[in-house]
Parts: C-alpha cells; sequence; structure tokens
C-alpha cells in the first residue's frame, strides 16, 4: 500500500491543455473520488496515474517513487475499467489469474490467490465461465476480482459502475465500500455521479474543465462550498442561486428579503449571489414570496419549482404539500442555509 | 396472415436461391459427370444428367499421364506454406497498422494499399527478372514468395487491420496494467481474439494460391515441378487434342479439397467477413 502524490500534473493533447496542473495528495489507505461533468479530465488523469497516458508535466509518486515514466505494469496499480475489458476468450479463473500468470506466480500460489478472490467476491461458482455468461453485476465482480488477486498499491476505477442498473449500482457501491474496508488499499475512483461520491469517498476531488475546484470530506464539501461550481455540483436537485444585495444583515432581491446573521459582510451594500439548498427552503418562515409553478410529489418527498419575479427555485420539503399551481406561499431559510459567492470571482465570501 | 406471408416470402426466397444455383452447380454437376463418361457422350445435347455408363479408368488415367500425385503435394505445400506465411505477415502487418503510432503509418498503409490496384500480369515480367537473378527459376520460391509479399497478403493485411481497429482498445490497456509487453498482448490478446479474421484470411489465401495460374505458367517448367493448374492444361493427346474425360477427372480431383475446405469452414468464412465488414 501506498500513497498517490500528483503535484502540478498538467496534460495536454498537441496544442490543447485538458489538465492545467493538478495538485491530489491520496493517503495510504485512503478512497479519494474524483468526479466532475463530462469532458472535465476525470479520465485523462486517472489514466495518467495509470500510465496508460503520458504525462506533459509535474510529478506522479506512487509510494515513494516518482513513477512518470515507468510503464503501466511497472507502477503496481490495478484498475476497473467502466466496460470491465475482462479478456473475453478466458474463463473468469484465468481471467483473474492472467496478471499473476505474467508476474510469474506459481500455479498453486496461482489458484491460491483466486480462490481467496472469488470468495471475497462471491465469484467461487462462476469460475468456469466465460464473461459473455455472465450478467453485468457479476462481470463487474470479476473485474475487481481481477484487480485485487495482485494485491496492488493502488486500485483505479473509472465509473466502474455506470453499465449497470439503479439498483444493482447501490448494491455495488455498497460492496465495493467494503471491499476497501477490508482490503485498506490506497484506492482512486473516478466517478461524474455525485451521489457515489458522497457515499463513498474519504475526500472527494472535484474537478471542472481540468482543474480541481475543491479537495475535501464529502460533508465539508455539503456545508462549506469553496465556489458556485462545487455548490452547484454536490446536491441533488441542486443550489439555487439568487443575484442580489447584502446590505445591513439582510439580503434583497425581486421577492426577496432575508436576515443573514451569519453574514456580517460590514454594512455597505454589496453584490453577492446567494445559495440556498433545495432541502434548507421552509414553508411558512419569512423572507421569501414566490408562486408555485410546479408541484411534483415523489411519496417520500415533495419537490416544488417557484417562480420569483426574476428566475425560479426549487424547494425539497419531507411533508406532502397542498398547494396548487398559482398559489403564492411564504418561504424562509433554515439557519445557516444561506451560502454566499461573488458575482466576479464565483468564491464563497464569508 | 402475417405467418401466411412469411410462408409465401420463404418460398419465394428458397425459389429463388434455387435459381441462382444453377449456375454453380450445374458445372459442378457437369465436371463430375463427365469425367467418367466416354468422349462421345461428354458433348451430347442436351447433356445426360446422369452418364449412361461409367468409365472410372479416367481417373488411373490421370496418374498415369502426369506425376499427378506429386503436382498434389505441390499445390499442397505450397498453399499451406503461402496461408502460414500470409497468416503471420498480415496479422503482424495489420496489427501495427492499427495499434502502433509511427512516423508515416498512414502513408506507408496508402503505399501497400495501392498495391492492391496493380495487376498480377503487370508485375510479372519484373518479376520473373528477379527471380532468374536469385537463381529461382523452376523452383517453387516465386510461388511461395510472391504470395506472402503480394496482394493477397496485402489484402489480409487490410482485413486483419480493420478487424483490429475495432477490438475493444480496453482489452489492451487491461493487459498492459496487468503487466504484459506490446508483443504479448499481440500475441495472446489480439491475436486469438482475432480468429474470426484469421480464418478468413486462410481460407482466402488458401484457395487463392491453390488456385494460382499464371506464376505458375510463367515459373515452372518441368512436369514434376508443377502445380495443379497447370498440370490440368496437359491432358491432351499426341496431336495437342484435349482429353476432355481425362482432363475432367483431373479437375475434380482438384476441385475436391476446395470443395472440402468450403463446407468445413464457410462458418468461419462467412462470420470473418461479417466480422470485418466486407462482404464477399
Ligand atoms: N486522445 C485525445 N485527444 C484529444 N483530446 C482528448 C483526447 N482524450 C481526451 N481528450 C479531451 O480531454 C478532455 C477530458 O477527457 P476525459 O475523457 O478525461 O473526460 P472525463 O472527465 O473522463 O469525461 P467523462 O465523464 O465523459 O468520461 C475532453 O475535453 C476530451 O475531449
Ligand atoms: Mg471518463
Amino acid at each position: 500500500m501506498a500513497n498517490v502524490t500528483l503535484s502540478q500534473i498538467k496534460k495536454q493533447y498537441g496544442n490543447t491543455p485538458v489538465i492545467h496542473g493538478v495538485d491530489i495528495e491520496a493517503a495510504d489507505g485512503e478512497f479519494v473520488v474524483l468526479v466532475g461533468p463530462s469532458g472535465c479530465g476525470k479520465s485523462t488523469l486517472l489514466r495518467m496515474i495509470a500510465g496508460l497516458e503520458t504525462i506533459s508535466s509535474g510529478t506522479l509518486k506512487i509510494g515513494d517513487r516518482i513513477v512518470n515514466d515507468l510503464d503501466p505494469k511497472d507502477r503496481d496499480i490495478a484498475m476497473v475499467f467502466q466496460n470491465y475489458a475482462l479478456y473475453p476468450h478466458m474463463t473468469v479463473e484465468t481471467n483473474m489469474g492472467f496478471s499473476l500468470e505474467h508476474r510469474g506466480g506459481t500455479k498453486t500460489e496461482i489458484a491460491e490467490r483466486v480462490k481467496w478472490a472469488a470468495e471475497i467476491l462471491d465469484l467461487s461458482n462462476l469460475l468456469k465461465r466465460y464473461p459473455r455468461q455472465l450478467s453485468g453485476g457479476q462481470r463487474q465482480r470479476v473485474a475487481m476480482g481481477r484487480a485485487i488477486v495482485r494485491d496492488p498499491q493502488v486500485f483505479l476505477f473509472d465509473e466502474p459502475l455506470s453499465n449497470l442498473d439503479a439498483k444493482l449500482r447501490v448494491a455495488m457501491r455498497a460492496e465495493i465500500k467494503n471491499l476497501h474496508r477490508k482490503l485498506k488499499t490506497t484506492t482512486i475512483y473516478v466517478t461524474h455521479d455525485q451521489v457515489e461520491a458522497m457515499t463513498m469517498a474519504d475526500k472527494i476531488v472535484v474537478m471542472n474543465a481540468g482543474e480541481v475546484s475543491q479537495v475535501g470530506a464529502p460533508l465539508d464539501l455539503y456545508d462549506r462550498p469553496a465556489n458556485r461550481f462545487v455548490a452547484g455540483f454536490i446536491g441533488s436537485p441542486s443550489m439555487n442561486f439568487i443575484d442580489g444585495v447584502v446590505e445591513n444583515g439582510r439580503f434583497t432581491a425581486p421577492g426577496i428579503d432575508l436576515e443573514t446573521p451569519s453574514f456580517t459582510a460590514g454594512e455597505t451594500s454589496r453584490q453577492l449571489i446567494c445559495g440556498i439548498r433545495p432541502e434548507h427552503l421552509v414553508i411558512g418562515g419569512e423572507g421569501i414570496s414566490a408562486e408555485v409553478s410546479l408541484v411534483e410529489p415523489m411519496g417520500s418527498e415533495t419537490q416544488v419549482t417557484f417562480s420569483l419575479p426574476e428566475g425560479t427555485i426549487v424547494g425539497v420539503f419531507r411533508d406532502r404539500i397542498a398547494a396548487k399551481p398559482g398559489d403564492i406561499l411564504t418561504l424562509g431559510v433554515q439557519t445557516d442555509g444561506c451560502h454566499f459567492f461573488d458575482p466576479l470571482t464565483d468564491l464563497r465570501v464569508e | 396472415m402475417k405467418t401466411d406471408m412469411s410462408i409465401r416470402m420463404r418460398t419465394m426466397l428458397y425459389g429463388l436461391m434455387c435459381v441462382l444455383l444453377i449456375p454453380f452447380v450445374f458445372p459442378t454437376w457437369w465436371m463430375v459427370t463427365s469425367s467418367v463418361k466416354p468422349i462421345s457422350d461428354i458433348f451430347a445435347f442436351p447433356p445426360d444428367l446422369l452418364p449412361r455408363t461409367y468409365d472410372w479408368s479416367t481417373y488411373q488415367r490421370v496418374f498415369e499421364l502426369q506425376p499427378f500425385a506429386q503436382q498434389y503435394w505441390n499445390s499442397g505445400y505450397i498453399a499451406l506454406l503461402v496461408t502460414a506465411g500470409t497468416m503471420i505477415v498480415s496479422s503482424l502487418a495489420g496489427y501495427a497498422f492499427a495499434r502502433i503510432r509511427f512516423p508515416g503509418a498512414d502513408a506507408i498503409f496508402m503505399v501497400v494499399l495501392l498495391g492492391l490496384l496493380i495487376p498480377a500480369e503487370v508485375t510479372i515480367v519484373p518479376l520473373f527478372q528477379m527471380f532468374n537473378q536469385w537463381g529461382m527459376i523452376n523452383t517453387h520460391w516465386p510461388l511461395i514468395l510472391v504470395p506472402v509479399f503480394g496482394a493477397p497478403s496485402v489484402f489480409s493485411t487490410f482485413i486483419m487491420r480493420q478487424f483490429f481497429i475495432a477490438l475493444p482498445i480496453e482489452l489492451e490497456e487491461a493487459a498492459r496494467v496487468d503487466g504484459l509487453g506490446r508483443f504479448t498482448i499481440f500475441r495472446k490478446i489480439a491475436l486469438p481474439l482475432a480468429k474470426p479474421a484469421l480464418s478468413a484470411v486462410a481460407i482466402f489465401t488458401f484457395l487463392h494460391s491453390w488456385n494460382l495460374f499464371l506464376e505458375p505458367i510463367v515459373f515452372i517448367s518441368t512436369p514434376q515441378m508443377f502445380t495443379l493448374p497447370q498440370a490440368l492444361t496437359q491432358f491432351t493427346d499426341a496431336y495437342g487434342g484435349a482429353m476432355w474425360n481425362i482432363q475432367l477427372a483431373a479437375a475434380t480431383l482438384t476441385a475436391l479439397p476446395v470443395l472440402i475446405v468450403f463446407i468445413v469452414a464457410q462458418k468461419q468464412f462467412v462470420e470473418g467477413l461479417a466480422h470485418t465488414g466486407l462482404k464477399g
């Protein structure tokens, strides 16, 4: 096991830079999730760590070694691919033992490791099958089995669950987490699904357009997003943003006049963006008066879209809401429910 | 209603197939049956579907008039060597063109493909001079070397390249992470998965070599060295007239392995062509 350190990692394809100097530190045994929208460079970054993509500049360390120029096979990593990449012409058993075979393991050693991995992943009775004879979830487990038999220093996952249906995804999420608890191998896990990121990570790295937007523990990112991008990306439905003015401890915008006790940015008025999570709106408080435009009951909660003089906001409520479109409601915000961002820099203001 | 339609469709399709079969089956049938007819019956009109008398001695005469067993062996071992050689060259070259980025790869591939456009008749004279200089006239070397490094190999390289391009790159990346080098990846991952394409290449090259005609008549001059297509021209009487029944017996023997190859391997052949996106 080892820590992984990326310092000022950059990548360009020809003249097009796609990763602009990324610093990430994954401690020994940590489960780090890289999350971000499509095209932000997560896969590229992971593939650079794996050695499948060259590093344009910066240094990559695994343990104490700088591995920039090492082949994937010399980095002591294992990777699980999005489409699993199981060898179609080999049985589950051979697939899992394949890497050991090429690293000169003896027959009994390999058989033992494969048996061990198969037991952990509940694959023991599938060992003689070919990948085409397996379900999606089973293939996924074989792919993980192939990664763990070798006991590598680092696991790399690239959206391993995105080909599974919603239910199985939740189950596999727990299984991967369990596996990590057992093996305690440093893991870097790429996903574009913020729920996966929140539930699995020790540490989340939010990426945007080839840069790290924020690094932190899941709840820290939720509670104190460092910028507007992270605020909008983490949480579902995503945070409402309202342009307005802060003055004398009050935030005002058309249709809104909120008290913001936590915010003491002086007496002079200042243009800011107020971010409010849908789940932090409360009906019947005071500060916002808005017209209901859409009510979506989900059973456990109700999602309501309100229209304001400028734009719309979304609220999520645990109670069933009797309101109909067209009704005017007054809304309040839970304590500490307002986040403020600078309209120019998009950075958090406190 | 629907089943009515499909039954009618099927009947029509089968009818159409039967009609299409006639130009393929009839000549074969004629060849086989005529090989045991007396010469006078061969050109009877309308042709007899079955011989009136059977004269099996023609098959014996084939081996008396020519060193036919030797010629059979010649054709056979040459075709096998050409097939093996082409499989090696085309899979390696196809993989290189598909997966290895080297300077000028595309240009070189274009040049190689251009080789397909030049008819054998154009290159045969310079080839003759070249093999003459190398002292290889009236040996089997030209019949092996020309296909393995010529048009059939280029075509096969193209088939293999298309197949390797379509193979998911993640498989090879997974293999790299698993600790394999480039050549081991080729041998253990890419090549085993390329079996359908490789079988198509094998069948195609074998048949091409088996049927090769122009090159043998240019390079080979003694009957002991002949290959079958060339030997077929030799069944003539003292005046140069064709001994039709004997020639057709020899032709039947020549076609036999081809028929067997097709029957045994037609599934792989069709699959291979379907996989590469080339329709025969
Ligand atoms: N071989 C390449 N040549 C040029 N640009 C590339 C290449 N591979 C990736 N890119 C670009 O790099 C950027 C990052 O791609 P990457 O695949 O890392 O995104 P991602 O975050 O994994 O997205 P997704 O969630 O869709 O998988 C994209 O803008 C993409 O267009
Ligand atoms: Mg990706």
